[in-house]
């Protein structure tokens, strides 16, 4: 952990991962696209296979702020009724924070993803690494960057909500 | 695989009102055990990888036709071969990782070492220790290579096949499939990365939903919302000679002929909603590339490969099966290697319409296990193929489920079903 950053700080960023958080596990796209930057913000979700070969590909590629905002309405209004409704628990523990300049922060973070299925058992989904960039604006901390690098090879099942 | 359709007794026929196939194909480990070895082990040619996958001389892959594993590994000549990832002695997986560069296959277990080409080289204490044990004298290191199989590259498309007696890979899949072959994977290609996803299935229900062209504009709402497919374009359905494998073309722009008839095509469905805006439509601002101009092309490849191009998003699907219930789908994603920077974004953009997450392949997955859910204990009853006149064979339009049900006539063929299965 850098010792440059400020308690205030500090918190900011914890509130805006349990928003992150809190929004996704309530299903509310809309909330999860209120914790990304304005303007100017990206969101990648990539395998770590990929990852690791230093290939591009990624399962989610939303390299602007309008990318973000379609996917609420993929996952809103056009899939709504095609997929099966499933829930979600995102629990992480930060790994590093470091001061990037601007009121920015590169701040890495471990996640698991639990899944339950409608009538079925909670399994894993999926757990890996958030590597983000986040900017402190006033008293509240968003990303300008998100990007949660999964460990499973191959995933248990299709993905509609993001990681 | 030579003789003709007709000199087989068949356990399914057409009638009138459709071409109708049990459920329990999709439940029944009889049927996959026949699969294994009749389809997977026996008169195919099985899609293993890309040859940009292996550009280096050593560079090795894992992975696996029907259940079986492979490697597929380039040796030090360049030559690329696929072997059963099976160690001669003992039997161990010989291979864990799922790619990487060597010199040599190693086992783990006893040590006992393969070169690129599957020769023994090394196998540890062969003459014993201090004069003691050792091989026999009988042992001959000539005569424990690797389990070959037989291999074709197509324009870097690498298939592998068990069988020493099926044509040749240009015969196999006959001229309208190695057209569409030449024509995507017409010069050097750059791979953009891997999608895995495990689907809780039957992989029949994958090669039935690949080569249905009934459920694109129907299930897959994000092609009629915007237009990268509409049941009322113009297109054609083509099928090779033996109606293994299936081709779906959409030829002509995605635009509706007219609003009117677009209303009427799509006005039982469930919530086709052509006033929706992208905030950044860029996802569908392609850019032409192929002289046929075609927007959507899916080449259903018998058994494990589907060749897609949908605008500028190219990539191959490989099925890898587990049971009954489960298989693997691997989506590759490539462009090409002169690729201008645009042309890269254009196709990053469109990636995210396929893969476990796709925009129009998430529900794919869905559509295949809600089917597996559903005709667990329902094995005698049958699902009714009719869209289209109930046959197979090639025709100039996509409302139709003809390459399913020609799928089905190949599968009794392979597993001689006509004459029962082999419990």
């Amino acid at each position: 952990m850098s010792q440059t950053i400020t308690a205030a700080h500090s918190a900011a960023i914890d509130a805006l991962h349990s928003a992150y958080l809190a929004a996704l596990d309530k299903g509310d796209m809309a909330a999860w696209a209120s914790t990304f930057a304005a303007d100017n913000a990206r969101y990648f979700c990539v395998s770590t296979e990929n990852d690791r070969r230093g290939l591009p590909l990624a399962l989610m590629y939303d390299d602007c702020r309008g990318r973000i905002d379609d996917r609420v309405s993929f996952v809103t209004k056009v899939w709504a009724g095609t997929y099966e409704p499933y829930r979600t628990r995102h629990f992480i523990q930060r790994l590093s924070c470091e001061a990037a300049g601007n009121n920015q922060y590169r701040v890495t973070s471990g996640f698991t993803i639990m899944m339950s299925a409608e009538g079925g058992t909670t399994a894993v989904l999926t757990s890996g690494e958030y590597r983000d960039l986040i900017e402190i604006q006033g008293d509240s901390a968003v990303f300008c960057e998100r990007r949660a690098v999964y460990d499973a090879d191959v995933l248990p099942r299709y993905i509609v909500f993001p990681f | 695989m030579n003789a003709p359709m007709t000199q087989f007794a068949k356990p399914w026929v057409a009638n009138p009102d459709g071409y109708r196939v049990p459920y329990e194909v999709f439940t029944d480990q009889a049927y996959y055990e026949q699969e294994q070895e009749h389809i997977f082990r026996g008169e195919t040619w099985s899609f293993v990888g890309l040859d940009a996958e292996l550009p280096n001389n050593g560079d090795f892959k894992s992975t696996a036709i029907g259940d079986t594993p492979v490697i597929v590994t380039r040796d030090q000549n360049g030559q690329l071969h696929v072997f059963k990832n099976l160690c001669m002695h003992r039997g161990a997986l010989l291979v864990r990782e799922s790619r990487g560069n060597v010199k040599s296959f190693d086992c783990v277990y006893h040590q006992w070492s393969f070169d690129l080409t599957g020769a023994l080289r090394g196998v540890p204490m062969r003459r014993g220790v201090r004069g003691e044990g050792g091989m026999p004298a009988a042992f001959d290191m000539a005569n424990f290579g690797l389990d070959a199989l037989r291999v074709e590259v197509m324009n870097g498309l690498i298939f592998a096949s068990f069988s020493k007696t099926v044509e040749p890979l240009a015969d196999y899949l006959g001229e309208g499939i190695v057209a569409n072959i030449q024509r995507i994977f017409n010069r050097p290609i750059r791979i953009m990365g891997d999608y895995r996803q495990y689907i809780h299935g039957n992989w029949k229900l994958y090669a039935e939903n690949t080569r249905d062209p009934y459920h694109g504009s129907l299930l897959h709402l994000f092609h009629s919302t915007f237009g990268l497919y509409r049941a009322t374009q113009k297109g054609f359905t083509y099928m090779d000679p033996s109606n293994r494998h299936s081709l779906l073309k959409a030829t002509a722009s995605a635009a509706p002929t007219s609003a009117s008839e677009d209303q009427e095509v799509y006005k039982d469905v469930r919530s086709y909603n052509t006033e929706f805006r992208l905030q950044d439509a860029s996802i569908l601002a392609g850019r032409p590339e192929f002289e046929d101009r075609a927007s959507l092309v899916i080449n259903a490849i018998f058994p494990n490969l589907l060749i897609q191009q949908i605008a500028n998003c190219l990539a191959v699907r490989q099925s890898v099966t587990h049971a009954p219930n489960a298989f693997e789908i691997v989506w590759t994603l490539f462009g090409y290697a002169d690729d201008d920077e645009e042309m890269q974004m254009i196709r990053m953009k469109q990636s995210n319409l396929v893969g476990p997450a796709g925009l129009i392949s998430m529900e794919d997955g869905e559509a295949i296990e809600i089917v597996q859910d559903a005709v667990i204990r329902d094995g005698k009853k049958t699902s009714v193929l009719a869209m289209g006149g109930v046959h197979a064979g090639s025709v100039d339009h996509m409302i139709t489920e003809g390459p399913i049900i020609g799928f089905w006539e190949n599968y009794a063929r392979y597993l001689k079903l006509g004459a029962g299965l082999k419990k």
